[in-house]
């Protein structure tokens, strides 16, 4: 997930945190506001009634109704405040003024009402005094103060998880062109662009500018190892080149007798070797370097035919019958040569550790939608631990092998710089498949 | 045939004019851009091998100002650098052949030949040894006009054995020759015998051919 949505969500959801705290809120508000407002306008009016209240009147309230039940009620037309005023026993006394919730049922109408229910004697006699306040307007303004916070607040989530998104995106931009920019598309730091990014963050600029000044040094680092390869090979070869001619011109001397001629000619293959190492090495640090220019297009069919043809002799001479099995017409942008030399690599390698009379097969085809060529062999095979090794610079996987243990470097080296996955699978004394799987 | 050396390392200028004197060529050396120049200037030369690092320029500089005149010069670049560039800047610039350092003696005699054969505009197409005649344009050999038929490595060989006439040429030599400059360390040098076994059968139908020696555990020497 990136980062925009994230901080857009995570704001969404501390926003909508808030609006469920309100709203669980809202009742304790509603009792501690709405309530005491309610309450005070109870005692007021308990205080009115019970300060002009004297016996005349409560038998005027009470006893003059005639009737049995010693209850005075009296309401106002729309049920919304009602008094009543009953004589009890003087025992049942209770405390003076308590305020209670309670529903009630006035000609007929059920009703919830806030109630002050108040105790008191006169001249001997207990009476209770209730008054009491509908709820049910408070009820429905709570009702719609709910309604109305949630709409309010669902508007403000959506406005403000939109406001956040688009905003956190412009913030972000700039972050986002230095990746495009300046990392993705580098390959080597030559042609890294170090025009400013133009960010209002000054996060962005600082990060800018140390990618900056990264890339120059990666580019002096690159720079000055692309100088030491070009001396290496400069002061290398030349006195290979030296002594090979001395060699040679010593070889043709008519003086030589047959010990002399064979010791010559071992020390020029000696030479030969070196000359091989250190270009082999050279490659490999060509290659990591980034010197080669990978925009010519490759055909594996012709690759393979070529090979086939400059290996005839070794793949003959040992007995292996060669299949070519490439089917697909695939095209890959590389560099022909160093695609040539790891296929080569490969191959020979296929050749050297296969037995006698045994067989090569090259075939291609489709692995989850990447092209694939695999190089099959019947050869001596390699155990887990050799192939953790064999890609490494002069790893030798046995005593008795041949050569320096660089082939396979310069293959992966070339393999990683054309973003091809070499995967090894061996049976011992079955054989080996290298397979390469292109992007 | 005149042969002007530009080379900044002089012993190796000397191996190389030591062995092309004894191949016939008349050679020169130069040590630097100006003395290359100068020499060019002065002297009427067939072929000129170049190096490209030189101490008071870069080789492409003679190349491009020798290209410049309608001299039909042969130009080898030799370079130690090996890179891909260079190739293909030498071969634009009009260079005729490339050699990357270290380079065999007996490889750069066939190049030269091969180059000079091509400027002068293929009027030496036969090279005859003991009766038998390489005629290079069609890849064919024949004895006393009987020809024989020979594979384009077999041919190859012979031609380069013949070059390179009265020397010992390793099986090493031999191998890069035919198979190029392959990268592979200690390669199997053998398969040239094989091609070599072949290429004496054929001649030996026709006649003695004790001139074509083996040299054991080394190579192969033509005596002329």
């Amino acid at each position: 997930m990136k980062i925009k949505h994230q901080l857009a969500i995570f704001n969404a959801l501390t926003r909508l945190l808030v609006i469920l705290i309100l709203w669980l809120m809202l009742p304790i508000l509603v009792e501690n506001v709405v309530y005491r407002h309610i309450n005070n306008g109870l005692i007021e009016k308990k205080k009115k009634f019970i300060e002009h209240l004297n016996q005349q009147e409560i038998n005027d309230f009470i006893e003059n109704k005639g009737d049995s039940t010693e209850t005075y009620s009296q309401f106002s037309t729309l049920h919304s405040e009602f008094l009543v005023l009953s004589k009890v026993s003087v025992k049942f006394r209770q405390k003076e003024t308590i305020f209670k919730k309670e529903y009630r049922i006035i000609e007929g109408e059920e009703n919830e009402y806030r109630i002050l229910q108040y105790h008191f004697v006169y001249e001997n006699q207990g009476y209770q005094l209730e008054i009491g306040s509908s709820l049910s307007e408070v009820n429905d303004l709570t009702f719609i103060i709910r309604l109305f916070i949630i709409i309010v607040l669902v508007i403000i989530l959506l406005v403000t998880f939109l406001a956040d998104t688009v905003y956190i995106e412009y913030l972000l931009k700039p972050f986002y062109k230095i990746i495009d920019t300046k990392i993705k598309r580098v390959n080597e730091p030559e042609v890294f662009d170090h025009t400013p990014i133009n960010a209002k963050s000054r996060d962005f600029r600082e990060l800018d500018l140390v990618l900056n000044q990264m890339m120059d040094r990666i580019a002096d680092v690159f720079k000055k190892e692309k100088q030491f390869i070009s001396n290496v090979s400069h002061e290398l070869l030349t006195p290979i080149t030296l002594l090979k001619s001395k060699l040679e011109n010593l070889l043709q001397n008519g003086s030589l007798d047959d010990n002399a001629i064979d010791k010559i000619a071992g020390s020029l293959k000696t030479l030969d070797m070196l000359k091989k190492i250190i270009n082999n090495l050279l490659l490999i640090s060509r290659i990591e370097n980034n010197q080669y220019q990978s925009n010519e297009n490759i055909n594996f069919q012709e690759i393979i035919s070529e090979l086939q043809e400059d290996l005839q002799d070794r793949i003959e001479d040992k007995g292996i019958r060669f299949f070519n099995k490439i089917k697909h017409d695939f095209v890959f942008r590389g560099n022909k040569t160093l695609i040539h030399v790891l296929i080569y690599n490969l191959v020979t390698n296929a050749v050297k550790y296969n037995k006698p009379d045994g067989e090569i097969i090259v075939s291609d085809g489709l692995l989850q939608d990447r092209y694939f060529i695999s190089i099959a062999d019947s050869g001596i095979g390699l155990s887990e631990s050799q192939i953790e090794q064999i890609f490494n610079r002069f790893a030798r996987v046995s005593a008795d092998q041949e050569g320096q243990g660089l082939g396979l470097a310069i293959a992966k080296s070339i393999a990683v710089f054309h973003h091809i996955e070499i995967k090894v699978s061996s049976v011992i004394n079955e054989g080996t498949v290298f397979t390469l799987l292109f992007l | 045939m005149n042969v002007l050396i530009v080379e900044d390392n002089k012993e190796i200028a000397e191996e190389v004019c030591d062995f092309l004197c004894s191949a016939g060529y008349i050679c020169k050396i130069a040590n630097n851009c100006a003395d290359a120049l100068e020499e060019f200037g002065s002297n009427d030369y067939d072929a000129m091998l170049l190096d490209l690092g030189l101490p008071d320029g870069d080789g492409f500089e003679v190349l491009k100002a020798i290209r410049k005149t309608k001299s039909k010069i042969a130009v080898i670049v030799l370079t130690a650098r090996g890179e891909l560039d260079d190739r293909i800047n030498g071969l634009h610039l009009g260079a005729d052949d490339y050699l990357t350092k270290p380079f065999a003696l007996t490889e750069l005699a066939a190049r030269l030949f091969a180059v000079i054969r091509r400027i002068h505009g293929f009027t030496l197409n036969n090279l005859g040894i003991h009766g038998f005649l390489l005629q290079l344009q069609d890849y064919k050999v024949s004895f006393n006009e009987v020809s024989i038929n020979l594979t384009k490595k077999e041919f190859d060989i012979f031609q380069y054995l013949v070059l390179n006439k009265n020397r010992v040429i390793t099986r090493l030599q031999l191998t890069e020759h035919i198979w190029g400059d392959i990268l592979e360390i200690n390669s199997d040098s053998n398969f040239i015998d094989v091609h070599v076994r072949n290429l004496r059968k054929k001649l030996d139908k026709h006649t003695s051919i004790d001139w074509f020696e083996t040299v054991r555990n080394v190579g192969y020497r033509i005596n002329e």
